[in-house]
């Protein structure tokens, strides 16, 4: 009796120990496991709208590549008074190798390029249709998180020259192990002329693939922008006029434009009929790293960290309404286009193709009424009168005061290898450090000149 | 491995076989030696085999034993084992209860064992030790009575967090609380205040502390800190017994530490004015970058200063209701405002009883604790029924049931302006409230008042818990029982919280008024365990206790969260009234945990004890590569004092030397999920996306810790002085850190179990019985601890995580304790000028804290803990008086920086800043009076300056109480009644300038960071006037 008590306890006991064995894989319901995140249409797709959110953290098109890229091109006209000793290192050029905002860059921008490859793995998932805009949209992402890369970390500029020798960043276009630990991840940095044509040839495809409108999403022009921004790095005037002529021409095809006033293409909150592409921002997603350090308390920021010059302000012609944008606020001038809190971060604006077109026409001395209607319209706008036959050097003024402190301040002062603050462009304290902490763990990763 | 189990089940069931010999039957009757009352459950067996049995309802036993026996043996939980010779008269067999000796039966994991062969290391406190003491958590009512274990509350704060640490810390990420086992069932956490607190421990009939591998391991892979097993108590047959109980007390503040008075103030602060004019026109100082034409311009610009924020402090406006500071008319002790007078009070009824068939305990409680802090309040309302039916002679089942509600009055973390203890920071210039009686804030407080909060928040937070459980226990054979239980533990936690337009929150901005949110919040854990248990002796020296079983546990969490901002008037305070909904949050969340648990303790001739404990825990939060840990102990002692060599020495009267070694783990580092690479919601604009929102790991797992514990048990004089010594070397492999990756990876750094921590130290347990004549008794108690921690280990490239903090040092340092301070060691104020001085690396001094060497200058780890109790009984008059103590760590002052700082800004000072540097030559520990009006130098950040030993002895409770005698109340019907006055934290020994050394401030306390004191309140002093009438 006993034993066959005890003999069917166990077996009752053995059948409920082994159904609970089942029960041991358990799935967040707050998360998708990543073996299926990327397995139907809709998932792909919303894995690609969050790498937007990728793209838009602080540490890349939420700010920071922005606001970085006019501290290091200061040269006088910005001055950096916050506490912050790392946003302080990069502004006197003297950054440590721990900087943490040089770091936080590198890994997000690695972060968006992880998304995108995920994202193009899965591709044979989405819908036929569909695919070719999906496809496009990660490579766009992909190419201007590799952009950006190669040229804060990237050894020199690509003007100058050696680009084939020159270290660039790692790269990698598929999804790696599931293992972040993985040895396999230790890559060696590629040249500099790898890295440009992995992004050329992203937003080549980006381009091809790209629709014309995309709601808030990329799309064709910005794509055309994208490379046109490239070759200019390049000083290949042919390839990015070409690019900007494509960019213009799309763009003007499908209800892009300038606005009206200079102001009204700033502190929106909503993309503006000049923005082929813009980082979102608003009251749920929240503030952007550039609102943080230029503007002041008395619009919700910080006490106003970063301070305008004279020397930039005397920059402006009487009358010019760009002027105006400035405002003047905790003992300083400040850069008005980011002085409201949850706005949009510009990317990619109209304005830069018609500057980008002029200025190469103008070196390729090609179309030269083409350069002038292009100056005109962005002077006309700028409350600015008609330049007949603008020369180079009009031109280049144009595009420095129009997209003053839009994030492309070292770019255009490496490529045109002007000096900054004393030093030349092609200085090596110009050039961002490799992350301290990726080459502790890293031992391929060589450091750039000039840094230990 | 479930296959192996039923393997050795199945083998144990056939091998064994009853030897066959002729038989005899023995009765008789077994009975409370201090009652006479019957004795239900006693086990009676014959000594050195397996035949016994236990005594019914009426205390009497009937059993058939061998011809050839020669003792019976007596057992019974809570009471002396007795043997008894077979030819003795058996029909009044008397028990006496057992005080901590060798008969004791203890609790031990899925099981009991006689204290007298146990293998393992476990302390129990007896639940009548600690009953009725008049704090509300049993962790403070535990404090001080085991060796081993420290115990620390936060602070003052009712009913809030406390730290346990069982022979130390173990882990940097993961929990380094011990389990607790309420009757079989682990305690479910909540997301506000102590889950201990929940549970009456006056239902508690004893807590078993398991300290080494071999009592814990069976706990697996939460075994690793410990485990505190809590055992209710159950009904006994007999006539229903009804007690009630009330007490009703005090609670006040063990120490107010002091501050400037107004006049203090005034002076110290003019004073002060004056120091930062005459720094600021040192050349060396600020160098008069402000233009001053000499010194005399600088004192009467800095004096016009400090005059203007006199005027202002003292709100000096003719309608505003301020008064002259220079007329001495306001005094404001704003310390003294911080705190209220508490009242604590307690009533209880309970009723215990049963037949033969069924037992019961039945208990309703209501304690009422006001903190100390104005509006802080603790209270809990309990209910327990523990149930026992006896279906017939091989089946018993039974239920465990229990309902909670804690009620909570909160007052935010230590760090926030609005929490009381903050007022201390404001001017005793500053009048409380203005000519229409509403309390000063801003500009006229130097800060935002707090004692607005006490008029306009709400911080309510309530737990409703609900723990209990059914059980059988089938008698399967004569040795083999099977325990089955179901078991529930329910914490559902709300808070309701509320900020009038008045407070910081609720005025965040011109147009919004008031701001209120909701949280509920519920963990439930349901948990079957079912074993066997198979115990027998054969041949004559022979004993073998072994359990196997497994079991399985559920938790589920779900969270949900809703703030809303802007209400339309101050009466509305709920969620339905807001215009703005502002934040909305809900999760759930899900663990499984599967176990397989086996013991087996074999016993030879009475003196060889062997014990091998196993368990496998597979844990759904593992990552795939180790999805089950299995953790072992195995432990031997030697009885040897029952050898016939050790006969002749008639002084010692036990001693049991033993030694274990073992592994237990630790899984609370790891999230449900964490192991898992998943994505999550990403919302981009006003778009919903989905992003990688947890990178995993395969590998993450439970943490490790191996421990081999030497032990000796020892008696002498008769066992009049009984004691244990322990020696300890735990070391904890495979501790959870974050491990950096590259970036290309997509991440920056996945969890890994890659660290290493170390705690050795050695225990001392004393008790000696000094007096026991007719009417007196006298009995001592000690417990000794040391531990000594070190961080062993980080990532395996990191040797230091080094703090960057101004108020507080913690630092990880490989070969060094947990949490240790480093930061630089200040010398004083320099007696040319007053400068404070910091020591640098070559050994000279500056006045630049940056340019100080930063060094270990302090440990919140302690050397020494210890306990000492004594109890004397004289008739019915019996005092009770426990001593505690913590020797040889440090506390930092975080909040030094603000209010010791030599008039750094305007927050009132503490009296020691009276001894400033005032003129050349002045040898003191405080630097000059120096506002810091100019910028010119740096404010006092975290040196030695602020680090302070905190050793202390604490009157932790005495105890006197009066049983009044049976002749008397029976006259009236009853049978018992005691009164009793009881106190806690009465007397405080100790160097700590601050309020308590027992403190580390509840906005940062975690495994590093410890030792901090930052405004916490001081701990609660209590006592009570308690009456118990039994009936």
């Amino acid at each position: 009796m006993t034993k066959k008590i005890s003999i069917s306890l166990l077996v009752a006991a053995t059948l409920f120990a082994s159904s609970c064995d089942k029960k041991l894989n358990l799935q967040d319901p707050q998360a998708i496991d990543a073996s299926t995140a990327l397995s139907t249409d809709d998932r792909v797709k919303k894995v690609l709208i969050g790498n937007y959110a990728a793209l838009g953290s602080a540490a890349l098109y939420g700010g920071d590549v922005l606001w970085m890229s006019e501290l290091l091109a200061s040269d006088g006209e910005l001055t950096w008074v916050g506490t912050f000793p790392d946003p302080r290192q990069i502004w006197g050029k003297n950054m440590l190798v721990n900087n943490s905002n040089a770091f936080a860059t590198y890994a997000a921008a690695y972060r968006v390029i992880y998304n995108s490859n995920n994202i193009l793995a899965n591709l044979s998932v989405v819908k036929t249709a569909d695919q070719p805009k999906v496809e496009g949209e990660a490579k766009f992402l992909r190419a201007m998180a590799y952009f950006e890369l190669v040229k804060f970390f990237g050894e020199k500029p690509y003007v100058a020259g050696s680009t084939t020798t020159l270290k660039g960043v790692p790269i990698i276009t598929t999804p790696g192990p599931s293992a972040p630990q993985s040895t396999e991840y230790n890559l060696p940095r590629a040249s500099v002329e790898a890295v440009y044509q992995q992004v050329i040839q992203d937003l080549t495809d980006a381009e091809s693939k790209l629709p014309n409108t995309n709601g808030v999403y990329a799309n064709k022009p910005s794509a055309q922008l994208a490379l046109a921004r490239v070759y200019l790095q390049q000083a290949k005037y042919t390839e990015a006029r070409d690019a900007a002529n494509r960019c213009i021409t799309a763009a003007l095809a499908n209800g892009f434009s300038l606005v009206s006033s200079y102001g009204a293409a700033f502190n929106n909150a909503a993309n503006t009929r000049e923005d082929l592409f813009a980082m979102q921002y608003n009251l749920v997603s929240g503030t952007n790293s550039c609102f943080t350090y230029f503007s002041t308390g008395t619009y919700g920021a910080r006490d106003g960290d970063i301070e305008v010059t004279d020397k930039h302000m005397n920059k402006y012609a009487a009358g010019d309404t760009r002027k105006d944008l400035f405002f003047f606020d905790a003992g300083a001038y400040r850069v008005g286009k980011w002085r409201d809190n949850y706005r949009n971060v510009k990317v990619f604006r109209l304005a830069e193709a018609y500057l980008t077109r002029a200025e190469c026409n103008a070196r390729l001395n090609q179309n030269a009424a083409t350069v002038a209607a292009d100056v005109k319209l962005i002077r006309d706008r700028a409350g600015l009168p008609e330049i007949a036959a603008p020369t180079l050097a009009q031109i280049l003024n144009e595009r420095e005061l129009e997209l003053a402190f839009e994030g492309q301040g070292i770019w255009d002062a490496k490529r045109l290898k002007l000096s900054v603050d004393g030093r030349s462009w092609d200085d090596p304290k110009l050039t961002f450090p490799m992350p301290l902490r990726e080459r502790n763990i890293n031992g391929g990763l060589d450091q750039n000149p000039g840094y230990n | 491995m479930m296959k192996k189990l039923s393997l050795f089940l199945m083998v144990l069931f056939v091998s064994v076989s009853h030897l066959a010999f002729s038989q005899k039957t023995v009765s008789g009757k077994v009975s409370d030696a201090t009652n006479g009352k019957p004795l239900e459950g006693v086990t009676v067996s014959v000594k050195g085999t397996s035949v016994g049995t236990s005594t019914n309802a009426d205390g009497s036993f009937s059993f058939v034993i061998p011809e050839k026996a020669a003792t019976l043996v007596f057992s019974s939980v809570g009471f002396r084992e007795k043997e008894v010779a077979v030819s003795a008269n058996l029909s009044m067999i008397q028990l006496t209860p057992s005080s901590g000796d060798l008969g004791e039966v203890v609790v031990v994991g899925y099981g009991t064992t006689l204290k007298k062969e146990l293998t393992g290391t476990v302390a129990r406190v007896k639940g009548a030790d600690v009953a009725n003491m008049p704090v509300p958590n049993l962790n403070q009512a535990l404090q001080g009575r085991a060796a081993g274990v420290f115990v620390e509350s936060e602070n003052g704060k009712v009913g809030e967090g406390i730290k346990v640490r069982i022979r130390g810390s173990g882990s940097v990420n993961s929990s380094n609380q011990p389990l607790y086992v309420v009757d079989g069932i682990p305690l479910s956490g909540g997301f506000a205040g102590a889950s201990t607190a929940d549970i009456n421990f006056n239902d508690i009939e004893s807590f078993e502390i398991l300290k080494d591998a071999a009592a814990a391991a069976i706990y697996g892979s939460r075994a690793a800190n410990g485990v505190v097993i809590i055992t209710t108590k159950r009904g006994k047959a007999g006539k229903t017994k009804f007690n009630l109980g009330a007490q009703f007390g005090e609670n006040t503040p063990t120490n107010k530490r002091g501050f400037l008075n107004a006049q203090e103030y005034i002076d110290y602060f003019r004073q002060a004015g004056r120091g930062a004019a005459e720094y600021h026109m040192r050349p060396d100082g600020g160098d008069n970058w402000f233009g001053f034409n000499d010194l005399a311009e600088a004192y009467t610009y800095m004096d016009n200063v400090v005059i203007g924020r006199l005027n202002r402090y003292s709100g000096w406006s003719p309608f505003r209701g301020g008064k002259d500071w220079r007329t001495g008319e306001v005094n404001t002790n704003w310390e003294d405002l911080a705190f209220q007078k508490g009242n604590t009070n307690q009533l209880e009824l309970s009723a215990a009883g049963g037949n033969d068939k069924t037992r019961f305990y039945m208990a309703g409680n209501i304690n009422n604790q006001d903190g100390i802090l104005v509006a802080n309040k603790f209270q809990r309302m309990s209910a327990r029924l523990n149930l026992d039916h006896q279906v017939n002679n091989w089946l018993k089942i039974g239920m465990n049931t229990s309902l909670t509600k804690t009620t909570r009055n909160q007052v935010p973390l230590d760090n926030a302006f609005s929490t009381p203890m903050q007022a201390v920071a404001l001017a005793p210039i500053t009048p409380v409230r203005d000519s229409l009686g509403m309390l000063f804030d801003r500009p006229v407080a130097t800060y935002y008042n707090p004692l607005i909060e006490v008029e306009e928040t709400i911080r309510k937070s309530s737990a409703y818990r609900n723990q209990g459980s059914i059980f059988a226990d089938v008698k399967l054979a004569q040795n083999l029982t099977f325990h089955t239980d179901l078991g529930l533990d329910m914490v559902q936690q709300t808070s309701e919280n509320w900020w009038g337009p008045r407070t910081l929150v609720g005025a965040a901005t011109a147009e919004q008024k008031g701001e209120a949110d909701s949280r509920w919040f519920r963990n439930t854990r349901w948990m079957t365990n079912n074993y066997f248990s198979y115990k027998t002796t054969f041949g004559e020296k022979h004993k073998l206790d072994a359990t196997a079983g497994f079991a399985f546990e559920n938790v589920e969490i779900s969270d949900v969260y809703a703030d809303g901002q802007d209400f339309p008037d101050i009466a509305l305070k709920t969620l339905a009234s807001t215009a703005t909904p502002s934040d909305i949050d809900g999760t759930r969340s899900e663990n499984n945990l599967r176990s397989y648990f086996g013991r087996a303790n074999y016993v030879y001739d009475g003196k060889y004890l062997l014990g091998l404990s196993v368990r496998n825990d597979a844990d759904s939060r593992f990552g795939t590569n180790y999805k089950a840990g299995t953790f072992w102990s195995a432990s031997l002692a030697w009885i040897m004092s029952d050898e016939k060599f050790m006969q002749g020495i008639t002084w010692l009267s036990y001693l049991k030397p033993r030694a274990s070694y073992g592994t237990s783990g630790n899984n609370s580092g790891l999230g449900f999920y964490q192991a898992r690479t998943q994505y999550g919601a990403q919302t981009y604009g006003t778009a919903s996306g989905l992003g990688v929102s947890n990178f995993g790991n395969d590998d993450l797992r439970w943490e490790t810790t191996k421990m081999l514990n030497i032990g000796l048990e020892f008696g002498v004089f008769n066992n009049r002085l009984t004691g244990e010594f322990e020696w300890y070397d735990k070391r904890t492999e495979d501790m959870l850190l974050n491990v950096p990756v590259t970036s290309v990876s997509g991440t920056t750094s996945v969890y890994g179990n890659v660290g290493g921590m170390s705690n050795k130290g050695i225990e001392l347990t004393l008790n000696s019985v000094n007096v026991a004549s007719r009417n007196l008794r006298w009995t001592t108690s000690l417990n000794l601890a040391k531990n000594k921690n070190t961080l062993t280990k980080l990532d395996g490239e990191q040797k230091e995580i080094l703090p960057n903090d101004a108020r507080f040092a913690n630092a990880l340092i490989v070969g060094k304790p947990i949490g240790v301070f480093y930061a630089p060691k200040f010398l004083g104020a320099n007696p040319e000028n007053g400068d404070p001085m910091f020591r640098k690396a070559d050994g000279t001094t500056t006045r630049e804290y940056d340019e100080a060497e930063k060094t270990i200058i302090g440990d919140p780890n302690p050397d020494w803990i210890a306990g000492l109790t004594n109890t004397v009984s004289w008739k019915g008059l019996e005092l009770s008086v426990l001593f505690q103590g913590v020797f040889g760590n440090q506390v930092q002052d975080g909040a030094g920086g603000f209010m010791s700082a030599s008039a750094d800004w305007f927050d009132n000072q503490t009296r020691d800043q009276l001894n400033a540097w005032q003129k050349k030559g002045d040898v003191t520990m405080v630097p000059q009076a120096r506002l810091n009006w100019f910028g010119d130098f740096a404010s006092p950040s975290i040196s030695s300056r602020y680090v302070y030993d905190a050793d202390y002895v604490r009157l932790k409770n005495i105890t006197l109480g009066y049983n009044i005698p049976q002749k008397t109340m029976a006259k009236i019907g009853l049978t018992s009644a005691r009164v009793y006055v009881s106190g806690v934290n009465l007397l405080t020994f100790t160097k700590y300038p601050g309020w308590d050394p027992e403190v580390n401030t509840d906005y940062r306390s975690g495994n590093v960071n410890q030792g901090s004191d930052f405004y916490a309140a001081p701990q609660i002093k209590s006592w009570v006037f308690g009456l118990n009438l039994g009936f």
